[in-house]
């Protein structure tokens, strides 16, 4: 799977240059016509012609019968953002029996006639045509990489979206392994108890899912496992593997992996809001595990054997941190981001309280409530029909435990509700509950042996938040649940079955074709300096080897296509300019610069 | 005679748009019917870690007279890019430097998706500056 070529780029002189009206989109403020008129006395361009809509049939036409009659061999289109139509533009190409990567795309609506009118737009659009002409004239026709794939995934982290896309892999047929670092699955499932906002047992849905599993002949789990190294390439990782307890190693061959490394709770630091200076002060998760295992049947809830008359729920405790006004962790971070589930979850127990224990008080002290999912505003009216009083308090005026003087209470929780004018009140508690944060398990050194990325946040990070949800720009390496962002478990398994059709789609014709977007050597100007090696991101995707030329041994640099990244790192470095990214070269770039700087005369 | 159009056409801003941050960003002003000024060419890139030093010093021997990097940031969905780019940036300062070109034509920024305002600023104010300076004076 290596690319070394002697190829030169040439420059063609047919590109047909296709400029799209969009209905006035573009029309009304681009003269089009005036463009092609322009465009066509180029030098390199064998045709220019306008259509209503490029995107519908007769449009796509056009391109195809160019293409078939030998007029071009080098396609532009001028319209739309690309993302919108790119594709459908290298669909016909492949249609008219070309290569789809004779493609190049100028965004004249976006970029052009819907932020510039008149004549400044008109001299724009042909600007960025000539520009986009002057990058087709180099482009050469690609072959997808084809690689080799397992078929089978292997997914780290058994917790409920780990689970769950194990699963939906298994059920394609896809053969998968399941690695668990403690000894059991289900990770935070385990410490809930009735899950918000439709009061499902959290040990219910985690048992079918386990009663699922061992249904499956094609799973594999391993508990109490570290991984300790990741190698490979899209269709072929080995993971090495080691057991926790007998030090046993072993190893994974896996054609994709899915990062299901979830979430822990954040835990307040000494002295916050009171924690671990007073017992009466506890977490949410603390709550949740008295609530599952409280058997008394009394008006008024018991904790340690004392009954609960007055307790104060703390929302965002360890969420929405504030430079100035929080205190950071060692590292010297805050978790700025809201944790999303807290709202629900603390208002769930809120209510299941006050449904059984009408005779214990509750007070709920937020900054903002945020119960965004379906049902669980229900949850909040249903905590103010359960008389569950509201105060709201600021992020720079925290509430504060102290002491009580009254007898009869342990603690005081002091506010500043802001519902009220910002009156100052005292609530005399028996417990105070802060709802903390979801913070991502450090997988810091995971992250970095495969080079995956990690948001300002902390969390794992996606290649983008909406057109890739999913996946790491390490192909082949996708991503479920908390481990991405605070989630719940709904939201978790949403992105668990994303992940798990993403992984079955990629490796179910047990080979994959990558895009050619990836570095190609020059052999002819490769002096094997090795600067493209040092300066390489991904470990593996370039290397210097030996070879024999005219019976002297010469060092070259060579690519491992599926490992390439095409980010162009190397190709910045050699002096030769002996590297360069397929369908992005430096030189296309160049040519671009000059085409923009000569108003397109230079094309 | 030029009109005033023309000639502030001169006076180019070369914007250089990583694929899946700043080039949708770019998009997504563009949705917004928010108009900003026409001497803006957004080139887009997988990752501006492609652009050697000589790059950046060609295209002001070309004559364009400001640069923009818009990336993804620190939120690169290439690991080290950003910060093997960033370290090339403080190269090209210190050749501008030495060349007397002003150091403010070229600017490293992080766009996202949606950084609307984010980017109308920034082109708002590479556009006052180069208009302030005009094309830089170097022989290509």
């Amino acid at each position: 799977m290596s690319e070394m070529s002697s190829d030169k780029t040439t420059k063609t002189d047919r590109v047909g240059v296709y400029i799209c009206y969009c209905g006035g989109n573009i029309s009304d403020h681009v003269d089009v016509e005036a463009v092609r008129n322009r465009v066509e006395k180029m030098p390199g361009v064998a045709v220019a012609r306008t259509e209503m809509f490029m995107c519908s049939d007769p449009g796509q036409e056009m391109i195809i019968e160019d293409l078939k009659s030998g007029k071009i061999d080098r396609v532009v289109v001028a319209s739309c953002a690309p993302s919108l139509h790119e594709t459908t533009f290298r669909d016909a190409i492949k249609r008219a029996g070309s290569n789809p990567f004779i493609y190049e795309h100028a965004n004249i609506r976006e970029q052009v006639s819907w932020v510039h009118h008149g004549d400044t737009a008109t001299n724009k659009a042909t600007v960025l045509i000539a520009s986009a002409t002057a990058k087709a004239k180099r482009l050469k026709p690609l072959d997808p990489i084809r690689v080799e794939a397992k078929k089978h995934t292997t997914i780290i982290g058994g917790g409920v979206a780990g689970i769950k896309t194990a699963l939906d892999i298994a059920q394609t047929g896809i053969e998968v392994t399941l690695i668990e670092k403690s000894g059991i699955l289900g990770g935070q499932l385990n410490h809930l108890d009735r899950l918000a906002p439709s009061g499902e047992k959290a040990s219910d849905i985690l048992q079918e899912f386990l009663d699922q599993i061992v249904n499956y002949k094609n799973i594999t789990i391993h508990t109490n496992c570290i991984i300790e190294n990741v190698t490979g390439y899209v269709g072929n990782f080995r993971l090495d593997v080691v057991t926790k307890s007998d030090n046993k190693k072993f190893n994974i061959d896996t054609g994709a992996i899915v990062m299901a490394t979830g979430s822990v709770s954040y835990t307040p630091y000494d002295g916050e809001y009171g924690f671990g200076r007073h017992e009466q002060v506890i977490v949410l998760k603390d709550l949740i595990h008295i609530l599952k295992e409280n058997k008394s049947s009394g008006s008024v809830l018991e904790v340690n054997g004392k009954p609960i008359k007055n307790m104060v729920m703390i929302h965002c405790v360890g969420s929405r941190q504030i430079p100035g006004i929080h205190k950071p962790k060692e590292n010297g971070k805050l978790n700025e981001y809201c944790s999303r589930t807290c709202c629900a979850a603390m208002l769930n127990a809120s209510n299941q309280i006050r449904e059984n224990f009408p005779g214990t008080g509750i007070y709920e002290m937020y900054r903002d409530i945020r119960t965004y999912g379906r049902g669980q505003e229900a949850l909040y009216t249903q905590a103010s029909k359960n008389k569950v009083v509201f105060m709201r308090y600021e992020a720079d005026a925290l509430p504060e435990i102290t002491p009580s003087p009254l007898p009869d209470y342990p603690l005081q929780v002091k506010i500043k509700d802001s519902l009220t004018f910002n009156e100052e009140m005292d609530v005399p508690v028996d417990l105070v509950v802060l709802a903390t944060g979801i913070e991502p398990d450090d997988v810091s050194g995971l992250a970095s042996m495969m080079k995956l990325p990690i948001g300002t946040d902390q969390f794992l990070l996606e290649v983008h938040p909406k057109l890739r949800p999913v996946e790491f720009p390490i192909t082949g390496v996708f991503l479920a649940g908390t481990c991405q962002a605070p989630m719940d478990a709904g939201e978790a398994c949403n992105a668990a079955g994303a992940a798990a059709v993403k992984a079955s789609a990629l490796l179910r014709k047990g080979y994959i074709e990558l895009d050619p977007f990836v570095a190609q050597v020059d052999i002819d100007k490769c002096q094997g300096h090795g600067a493209c090696v040092e300066a390489c991101l991904k470990e593996g995707a370039l290397e210097l080897i030996e070879t024999t030329i005219e019976g002297k041994i010469h060092k070259k640099a060579r690519v491992t296509a599926a490992l390439c990244l095409g980010c162009g790192a190397c190709a910045a470095v050699c002096p030769e300019k002996a590297i360069d990214i397929n369908g992005w070269a430096l030189k296309q770039y160049e040519d671009m610069v000059d085409a923009i700087v000569s108003d397109g005369f230079a094309v | 005679m030029m009109s005033p159009q023309a000639k502030r056409q001169e006076n180019k801003i070369l914007i250089l748009a990583t694929e899946t941050c700043a080039y949708p960003g770019a998009d997504s002003v563009g949705q917004t019917h928010s108009s900003y000024p026409a001497n803006t060419y957004i080139l887009r890139v997988r990752a501006p870690v492609l652009f050697p030093e000589s790059f950046y010093i060609d295209c002001f021997k070309k004559g364009i007279s400001g640069i923009i990097v818009m990336s993804c940031g620190e939120e690169c969905p290439y690991e080290g890019a950003y910060k093997a780019m960033a370290k090339r940036l403080d190269s090209v300062y210190k050749k501008m430097k030495a060349m007397k070109l002003d150091l403010k034509r070229l600017r490293l920024t992080a766009i996202c998706t949606v950084c609307n305002r984010a980017f109308l600023n920034e082109v708002k104010q590479m556009d006052q500056l180069v208009q302030e300076l005009g094309p830089p004076q170097l022989m290509a």
